[in-house]
């Protein structure tokens, strides 16, 4: 394994040291559970928004705290849902009157550990709702769609219910939204390299030098198709129009497109990636709304790159048009 | 022959020591079908058990509080999705044994019926998914058979860790169809599930100890 850490069992540890020492003026830390909030949570009048799940998904999910986005995050350990109890805290520290959303990918552990927290928090009178994000296309047929996972899609569902939280929008409008716009989004991902797992030092997944796999998770979990490499047209023309094909967009949409690293992937071949999934969008008569391009959702160093888009409509137009100042996510 | 509070507080301890041994074995199982880290969950979860356990006060003798005590914190700080569904689990049977300070036979299959249930309640799985609920499922069939033939507890409990490792073992050929494994499809046969494996680490730990012969015995 090659990795600049200390010991593996304190990455995560150590990495939230620096992070917040890095990011003190836009948050802050509890003090009794690894939860990182928006440094003037609770905000009054506002609904808190709560995500989180494992660590190892850099910028995600710590980077994504600020005003326009969410206000706090249950930290994991690497790839592990976080306990009960630090959603719970999360929840307490960020409701400011109006309720909290949680945020969540659609994983076992995540679903579990979140709801068991709504429920406790409920139960003491704080109004909770959740929305969980399974965009992926690859993790399970369109007919069982409540089993497909959440990958990078849930950028496009933090950016839009945060933006409608600043608004001033209350919990039920903001449920209503955050599903339709998670409906909207449909992603799929390939990976040519795993990356290594810091508590055992071996790869997420085995794979063979000039092979590639469509569909690999956020955590290495195997995708539905191992091909040998291709190149970047190919690979792009093959999944976007998976995902085209999904929803179905169709001629006359427009869509927000979020071409994402996983890792080690480098910006110079997300452009043209990009640049290819543009052309079939033409191709499509389906128009660009808004683009994205670079790491908003890692599976640490490992080597591949997602597309995702979202289908627009007024209402998630002015959102994903709304200002927001992430730690790692700021728009003007 | 009861089993009394102390041997179950044990087990709780033969449970870790176990874990601890199998930390890299449940991680390699957790590899071709998950994310190679259930050995580093459950493991760190029922440390967390050990230290909950350590603070109860000394003269506690409530074996449901115990067991209760054990679920709540790996409900709170067990994370990942064997969080919820060990932590039920042992809540679940901690509440049949509330208030008994030692385990009959009868007491004891109660306690495995009801942390079946709670898996299943939590998890809402169903036996042949390819879970932890395979290992503990079987094991609570056969517990009740001895039971109703009367069989000695040694017997009883030999028996019951057959049949649990024999479910984990059946969970090799099973399609999974929960938790992440179950986005796999086809690729999930051929591997046993780790959840089961943790499971029958956890049952056959606790099951020896009771019948004071130490438990913790490596995979």
């Amino acid at each position: 394994m090659k990795k600049f850490i200390n010991r593996p069992e304190n990455v995560v540890e150590e990495m939230l040291e620096g992070f917040v020492i890095a990011n003190a003026g836009k948050l802050r830390r509890l003090p009794t559970e690894r939860v990182l909030v928006r440094k003037d949570a609770p905000v009054k009048g506002k609904v808190g928004i709560v995500t989180g799940g494992g660590s190892g998904h850099k910028p995600a999910f710590i980077g994504y705290i600020g005003k326009g986005l969410v206000d706090a995050v249950a930290v994991g350990d690497i790839f592990a849902a976080p306990p009960v109890q630090r959603v719970y805290e999360a929840i307490k520290a960020v409701d400011g009157g109006k309720g909290v959303l949680l945020c969540l990918g659609n994983y076992s552990g995540d679903v579990m550990n979140f709801g068991m927290a709504q429920e406790l928090a409920q139960a003491e009178g704080i109004p909770v709702e959740s929305v969980i994000v399974n965009d992926d296309v690859a993790s399970s047929p369109k007919d069982r769609m409540d089993n497909r996972r959440g990958v990078a899609g849930e950028v496009i569902l933090w950016k839009v219910v945060g933006a409608l939280a600043e608004e001033g929008a209350d919990l039920a409008k903001m449920k209503e939204v955050g599903t339709r716009a998670v409906f909207n989004t449909r992603s799929l991902g390939v990976a040519h390299t795993p990356c290594i797992m810091p508590s055992s030092g071996k790869p997420s997944f085995e794979i063979g030098d000039n092979e590639m796999e469509i569909g690999v998770g956020h955590h290495g979990e195997p995708g539905i198709k191992r091909m040998s490499m291709m190149s970047a047209d190919e690979v792009t023309e093959l999944i976007t129009l998976q995902v085209i094909e999904d929803l179905p967009f169709q001629s006359g949409d427009e869509v927000t497109v979020l071409i994402n690293g996983l890792g080690s992937t480098s910006l110079l071949e997300m452009y043209i990636c990009f640049r290819k999934v543009a052309q079939i969008l033409a191709d499509h008569s389906i128009k660009i709304y808004r683009t994205y391009i670079g790491e908003f959702f890692t599976s640490m160093e490992m080597g591949g790159f997602s597309v995702t888009l979202t289908k627009m409509d007024d209402e998630l137009k002015r959102l994903m048009d709304a200002p927001c100042d992430g730690v790692h996510f700021i728009q003007h | 022959m009861a089993i009394p509070f102390e041997r179950v507080r044990l087990a709780f301890s033969q449970i870790l020591e176990a874990l601890e041994k199998n930390r890299q074995y449940l991680n390699d199982l957790d590899a071709p079908i998950g994310d190679s880290d259930h050995g580093e969950s459950v493991t760190n979860a029922f440390r967390k058990v050990k230290e909950a356990i350590d603070k109860l006060p000394p003269e506690e003798r409530d074996i449901g509080k115990l067991l209760q005590e054990a679920g709540k914190s790996i409900i709170f700080s067990g994370g990942a999705a064997m969080g919820p569904l060990y932590g039920t689990a042992f809540m679940d049977a901690g509440k049949v044994v509330s208030g008994k300070t030692e385990l009959t036979r009868e007491d004891l299959v109660a306690l495995w019926e009801a942390f079946a249930g709670g898996i299943a309640r939590r998890g809402q799985a169903k036996v042949g998914e390819k879970t932890m609920y395979d290992t503990i499922y079987p094991m609570v069939e056969a517990l009740k058979k001895s039971l109703a033939e009367g069989k000695d507890l040694s017997i009883m409990i030999e028996e019951a860790i057959e049949a649990a490792r024999r479910g984990m073992e059946s969970t090799k050929d099973m399609l999974s169809l929960r938790g992440r494994s179950s986005r796999l499809g086809e690729r999930s046969i051929g591997h046993i599930d780790p959840g089961a494996a943790s499971s029958f680490i956890v049952v056959r730990s606790f099951m020896e100890t009771l019948l004071e012969k130490g438990g913790g015995v490596r995979e």
